[in-house]
């Protein structure tokens, strides 16, 4: 039955809509840690972290890589608007490992402190991006 | 005697006719490419709407509500991010933006943030501060490197580093019609009239927390649309100029054309003059 235990999900980046459809559950990494989203949550705003997303609808899951942006639910309308968003499948592993490489090359150089944190936050992405792609 | 100048213009119709060719295929890349502009501006716009109905949500509903982003302080120094493109051809696209921005880093103590070679190497040779040179190339420029460049815009502007933000880009009216346009993006202009009826929503961890993670994203999304309508802005532009040139060419190779017989007439007619005279004696 629509409308009783699944919500409406939209996933947008600005590279155009991700999802759109019904959803069961949703798991989001945000800056607080993963929360979970299920129908008829109340309004709730929140700013997301970087990690695994896990989209749960009727015919299974799927895990997504999940960075920056927010998460919005009002009305059993959710609407994720993440700064990055690849689902598993779509994840080249073989150049998130290069760029984890990459990333962990430039960090063992670190010649400024604005430039560590680049390094720090590149790394961090890689890891993400490999990690989900594994599974 | 004609003969040399059949030959001449002959080579000179050639000539015109291979500019045609480049033209008129510089004017066809520049369409599809128009498309892919628009086609990206179009998508991005969901997203870029979000995040500005949250972020004035959370500015309206709280009147205690601060964030740094907001607050306007005296004026030391500006920060002007100017797009051009990386190429010439593109009839006034370049010029235009750029006589609007140079009036501006004339204005006031300023630095510029250039995108595109055309915008760095026009700032360079004007002698205007130059924040930074990372982002030379604008039609190689992803998502993520406006999100880099909202990041280092933002974290300058908190470090007092610059008290003012704009934008100049050139806005993509119609094919026919591009103007350049400037935005104020930093301090943030407080939004007026949005009709709260989430009064009751969680913010979590609080308001001013979200609303500080996501205004970068929101200053990304504005960079990300200001280039996608100025690449949109260039194309257009390029085609109209490419259009233009092609109309010209033809018209010389008609022109060429119309000398071109009137020679060979010419030519005819003395070589037959020539034989009757002969046939005569």
């Amino acid at each position: 039955m629509i409308g009783m235990n699944t919500f409406h999900l939209v996933i947008v980046t600005l590279d155009g809509v991700s999802f759109d459809g019904e959803c069961e559950k949703l798991v989001v990494r945000t800056i607080d840690g993963d929360v979970c989203i299920m129908a008829n949550h109340i309004s709730y705003v929140t700013a997301l972290g970087m990690g695994e997303a896990q989209v749960f609808t009727g015919s299974g899951v799927r895990k997504a890589a999940c960075i920056g942006g927010l998460l919005s639910v009002s009305d059993n309308e959710v609407r994720l608007a993440p700064t990055t968003f690849e689902w598993a499948e779509d994840i080249d592993r073989e150049r998130a490992l290069k760029a984890k490489e990459r990333a962990e090359a430039l960090l063992a150089q670190k010649k400024s402190v604005q430039e560590e944190k680049i390094a720090i936050a590149k790394l961090h992405r890689a890891l993400v991006r490999s990690s989900v792609a594994k599974k | 005697m004609a003969g040399v100048s059949m030959k001449d213009i002959k080579l000179r119709i050639r000539s015109m006719e291979s500019t045609k060719h480049i033209t008129k295929a510089m004017e066809m890349v520049a369409a599809s490419k128009l498309r892919r502009a628009e086609e990206n501006v179009r998508r991005s716009r969901p997203y870029f709407d979000i995040i500005y109905k949250t972020a004035a949500e959370i500015a309206a509903r709280d009147s205690e509500f601060s964030s740094p982003y907001l607050i306007e302080r005296g004026i030391k120094k500006s920060l002007y991010i100017v797009i051009g493109g990386d190429r010439g051809l593109a009839g006034g696209y370049n010029h235009n933006v750029f006589m609007m921005a140079e009036e501006e880093l004339r204005s006031k103590p300023s630095a510029v943030l250039p995108i595109g070679k055309r915008a760095l190497e026009n700032m360079r040779a004007h002698g205007f501060e130059v924040y930074t040179d990372a982002y030379p190339v604008a039609a190689e420029l992803s998502i993520s490197d406006s999100f880099s460049m909202s990041k280092l815009v933002c974290d300058g502007f908190l470090a007092g580093e610059f008290d003012e933000v704009f934008i100049v880009y050139t806005h993509y009216a119609s094919m026919l019609t591009q103007t350049p346009a400037m935005r104020r993006i930093l301090p943030l202009t407080p939004v007026e009239n949005v009709d709260d009826d989430n009064s009751d929503t969680l913010y979590e961890p609080d308001g001013n927390t979200v609303f500080d993670r996501i205004i970068p994203e929101y200053i990304g999304g504005i960079i990300y649309g200001a280039i996608c309508d100025s690449e949109a802005s260039e194309q257009a532009a390029r085609r109209n100029a490419m259009d233009s040139a092609t109309k010209n060419a033809e018209e010389m190779i008609e022109d060429l054309s119309l000398k071109y017989n009137r020679a060979r007439q010419g030519a005819i007619t003395q070589e037959i003059t020539e034989i009757v005279a002969g046939a005569g004696d």
